[in-house]
């Protein structure tokens, strides 16, 4: 198997008009199932977090000429999955007039719906505990538990200081831990 | 600078993120990390940059160099199979169809409509009328309503229909009905052919054979002069 090529690599590779579609389907192929992951967490159907994957690397492409190497790839493609999470969660409630309660809701009846959910098993009863955050803290802990992600690059993906967001997943787990505990 | 390193080595370790845990939500932690239980479908990684691609390249504005394709040529491109049948009509009209159907129509009566019927442009005039008095208008309606419904209340009192007809005499109900010419019955038996079923013998043998035969002796013993029949 051919040994993957850094991000360096990929991006000098991508200006090259020969290389482009290349070099940015290796770029895809790279990140892919780390974004997906992300995204799914937060959206819990595979549709909509198809879609949104779409929509991130369609960004991707476009903007990835301007690209400034001054931040990591991962840390700015998380950023704009992030974004395009929480900008479609933002049009749902539009679309549903309904609160952003009233969409958490709807999420956790989706995992409830799922053909393999188990309430009794902990991997579920973590979902569903997710579900119960606000999606801010939702995004902070995926981030940190899921993608092992250090506070000083969420900062980055988050536009917020380390030290609230190391504030913010400790209060996440705590609650995570409660609603598993009590349910 | 990017320093090109990978994005695994980026992350931090996942032992340092479990002994964070382990203090935090010490149930959790001990769990270990627990991976989303969702499913996928079977393939979706591995055709999901081919179908980003086509997308990129055929889709939307603004994504470089799209090429106008027509239709028939796209589809070639994508599946020549999908081509080749595209032009295959599986359905066939009656011969002359087509031509006799204007005739067709006219015969009926319904003549089409020609575009240069339709005028070009209709003029419409604009009407503005101040919000102050569409508030007065508004509240004009609710003093309205308001004032008719007391007053029904008030100054008319609903009347019985039943106790209403025991004051009207026998001659004027019998002058109301001739007048009035209502019918009380039909000259015509088919009139009544939606409410009469005849069933046979084994027609009612059928239907109540599913019945228990403690619930037919209670139902007989209801209607002491009608006893059902079943054989």
């Amino acid at each position: 198997m051919a040994e993957q090529r850094t991000d360096t690599e990929l991006l000098a590779l991508f200006r090259e008009p020969a290389t482009k579609e290349k070099a940015f389907t290796e770029i895809v192929k790279k990140y892919q199932e780390r974004l997906y992951w992300h995204i799914r967490r937060m959206l819990v159907d595979h549709e909509d977090s198809n879609d949104v994957m779409q929509n991130v690397f369609i960004r991707v492409w476009n903007a990835l000429s301007g690209f400034r190497e001054d931040a990591q790839l991962y840390t700015w493609l998380y950023r704009i999955a992030t974004n395009e999470c929480l900008t479609f969660i933002e049009q749902q409630k539009k679309k549903a007039t309904t609160s952003l309660s009233d969409v958490e809701s709807g999420l956790s009846n989706k995992i409830r719906a799922d053909k393999d959910f188990d309430a009794k098993k902990l991997e579920w009863k973590l979902q569903l505990a997710i579900q119960q955050l606000p999606e801010k803290q939702r995004v902070v802990f995926s981030l940190r538990y899921y993608d092992d992600m250090p506070y000083e690059e969420m900062s980055r993906v988050l536009d917020t200081s380390a030290g609230a967001l190391k504030a913010s997943y400790h209060h996440a787990a705590k609650k995570i831990e409660d609603f598993i505990l009590n349910h | 600078m990017i320093t090109g390193r990978g994005l695994i080595d980026a992350m931090e370790s996942p032992n340092e993120i479990l002994t964070e845990l382990l203090e935090i939500a010490p149930f959790l932690g001990r769990a270990g990390v627990l991976r989303a239980p969702y499913d996928i479908p079977m393939g979706y990684f591995e055709d999901f940059s081919d179908i980003l691609m086509y997308r990129i390249r055929f889709e939307a504005d603004g994504f470089g160099e799209i090429k106008s394709v027509s239709s028939p040529e796209e589809i070639a491109e994508i599946s020549p199979l999908l081509a080749e049948l595209k032009n295959k009509n599986l359905y066939q009209v009656p011969a002359g169809y087509f031509e006799s159907l204007n005739t067709d129509v006219q015969l009926t009566g319904v003549v089409p409509l020609k575009l240069s019927a339709i005028p070009q442009s209709v003029k419409t005039k604009k009407i503005s009328i101040p919000m102050r008095i569409v508030r007065y208008a508004a509240a004009a309606c609710i003093v309205g309503m308001i004032g008719i419904t007391t007053f029904n209340l008030t100054h008319h009192k609903v009347l019985d229909p039943i106790n209403g007809l025991t004051t009207v005499s026998d001659q004027d109900m019998a002058n109301y009905l001739d007048v009035d010419d209502v019918h009380w019955t039909t000259d015509n038996p088919s009139d009544l052919q939606t409410s009469t079923v005849d069933l046979s013998d084994n027609d009612i043998h059928d239907l109540l054979s599913s019945v228990p035969d403690v619930e037919l002796e209670q139902y007989s013993l209801l209607l002491p002069e009608q006893k059902p029949s079943v054989n």
